[in-house]
């Protein structure tokens, strides 16, 4: 197995733990740095079935939403461990994707798109529509959670070397995922899965294995939610939140891991910062996105080969 | 198994697609180590048999084993891992990877580490079977190039190293030289023969192009609607009455 992580890896990893020290890293950037990051982590979870495997699911909020009710279950009942929360929203997602991943890989193409979906809103409507779980309230006034007895994870600054941590643990898994046998396999798969059949691969069990995997690193994401946002919503399950991760992995560019990072963050600032200008922010949004997608088609992280190839066709 | 053992046996085996009933009653036995070509016009059920063979289409009726054991209805994952490849008469590879990964994909196919969890993060090495397989076939050059940027006789000679390198004892070529021109064709059929002798492979090779038929095998089969209707060598076949009549007479397309 090659290097970990190459040496402009860690540096960008550098930056962002040095991020809180910059000054003017008010609380409020903080936390939008937190969701950048934690919806950069989503995305690139979500690029391993996109990108890789060719599996576009629209369920993923459903994942998302999971980790951050565990989350929330936990601490409204006065269990404080983010080690428990973390492993509770794993195995709750874990097995719910299970289900949904048997289901979905045994049809293809839009039939897959559909059936994350459908289940994804069965959880929704289950959330939003009984009691169980507060109905459309959620489970609000949650308190922090807590990395170590007694050092909760109540200041921005905490919070966000959480997610950077996090961050971190995904990308180096998800790298050396796309590069294992593993990961050639899945390639294999979004290639021509009919021909990866006749070498003797079992196709239903690598997507569902990959299925599995970026639903729990999306639902690990979700369980660090209720931590910064101090609730969990049925908002957070609605099919409109499987969308916009979608848009963050298409914008940031299919099967590169990096991309869909790039992809989450940029979609997360310029959704908040647009909306704290002006009420018909998704206007602007769609915008920005729709030129995003008809002038460099293969995402943020193909911006740099578009530029550097005009400039080589200049030069020429 | 012995040398002259039965390697593939096909018993009565049938194939409706709803009235149309593509195969009907077809037997036929393949032997360790020759090369048997089943010949007909098009729509004789030739590709039919193999997809049956192959395991991408339950028969209808008849068994099917492979090296004595029953591999009828059985999915073409678990047929391949038993030993048996499957090239296309349609090419059908990895388009958007390269050469070499399109190859490495089905080289890996066969190691132990394939299906289990620690394939998650280790990568066998399979560098060696790949660049053999790609110095046969002549492609060594190309490994660094995407499979869909190759030629149609590359991207032919690719679809058979694909097959090769999950290293079956016996192979199936659907149709290997289709598309190919006169002169591609027998440098084809003389590179088929040479590497399924080095390699102790039995081949079973489906074809309506005659001179690589008559050139390449030890025994012919004739399929017509769906039926065989004429089994023997190359000569017997050239002589007898009936595939004059069905196939080499006028029903050719």
């Amino acid at each position: 197995m090659s290097k970990l992580l190459a040496w402009r890896g860690w540096l960008v990893f550098a930056v962002l733990a040095a991020l809180p020290l910059l000054p003017w890293m008010s609380k409020y950037y903080m936390l939008l740095a937190f969701d950048a990051l934690l919806f950069g982590a989503v995305a690139m979870s979500l690029d391993l079935l996109i990108g890789y495997t060719g599996l576009v699911s629209f369920g993923h909020a459903a994942f998302f939403g999971l980790g951050a009710y565990a989350t929330a279950v936990l601490l409204e009942r006065g269990v404080l461990s983010l080690w428990l929360c973390l492993g509770l929203a794993a195995v709750v997602v874990g097995l719910y994707a299970l289900a949904v991943s048997y289901f979905a890989t045994s049809r293809r193409g839009i039939y897959f798109a559909l059936l994350t979906l459908i289940f994804a809103e069965v959880v929704y409507t289950v959330f939003r529509y009984t009691q169980t779980f507060g109905g459309s309230d959620g489970i609000q006034g949650l308190p922090p959670p807590e990395a170590l007895p007694g050092v909760a994870l109540d200041t921005p600054a905490r919070l966000y070397y959480l997610v950077v941590a996090y961050l971190l643990l995904a990308y180096l898994a998800c790298r050396v995922i796309v590069r294992s046998h593993f990961g050639r396999v899945l390639v294999a798969i979004r290639e021509n899965e009919d021909r990866a059949r006749f070498l003797g691969y079992n196709v239903q069990r690598y997507k569902m294995g990959v299925c599995l995997i970026s639903a729990i690193l999306t639902g690990l994401a979700g369980a660090l939610y209720p931590g910064r946002a101090a609730y969990a919503t049925p908002d957070l399950l609605h099919w409109s939140v499987s969308g916009e991760f979608l848009i963050m992995v298409m914008i940031g560019g299919l099967g590169t891991l990096v991309g869909p990072i790039l992809g989450g963050a940029f979609f997360t600032i310029l959704q908040e910062k647009v909306s704290s200008y002006v009420q018909w922010y998704n206007i602007v949004v769609g915008l920005v996105l729709v030129l995003i997608v008809l002038f460099v088609p293969r995402g943020l992280l193909g911006l740099r080969q578009a530029l550097r190839g005009r400039a080589g066709r200049e030069a020429a | 198994m012995t040398r002259s053992g039965a390697v593939l046996e096909v018993e009565g085996v049938a194939k409706n697609f709803g009235a149309l009933a593509a195969l009907a009653g077809v037997s036929l036995t393949v032997r360790a180590g020759e090369v048997f070509s089943v010949i007909g016009p098009n729509g004789a059920g030739k590709s039919t048999l193999f997809n049956v063979i192959s395991g991408l289409h339950a028969p209808s009726a008849g068994r099917i084993a492979f090296n004595g054991e029953d591999i009828t209805g059985i999915g073409p994952e678990v047929i391949n891992r038993r030993g048996l490849a499957k090239t296309f008469q349609i090419t059908n590879i990895f388009p958007g990877i390269s050469v070499y990964d399109n190859v490495r994909v089905a080289a890996q196919s066969r190691v132990p580490v394939s299906g289990r969890l620690s394939s998650l993060w280790r990568l066998p090495n399979v560098e060696g079977p790949v660049m053999e397989l790609l110095g046969a076939f002549g492609l060594t050059a190309r490994r660094d190039d995407l499979a869909q940027n190759l030629s149609h006789g590359e991207q032919r000679y690719l679809e058979i190293c694909l097959a090769l390198a999950t290293e079956p004892a016996l192979l199936l070529l659907d149709e290997p030289t289709a598309g190919m021109t006169p002169g591609e064709t027998k440098e084809a059929t003389a590179l088929i023969r040479r590497i399924a002798q080095s390699r102790r492979l039995t081949v079973l090779l489906i074809e309506h192009d005659m001179s690589v038929v008559m050139g390449i095998s030890d025994r012919i089969a004739v399929l017509h609607f769906g039926q065989k209707i004429a089994e023997g060598s190359p000569d017997a076949i050239r002589s007898d009455p009936q595939v004059i009549d069905a196939y080499l007479g006028g029903a050719e397309d």
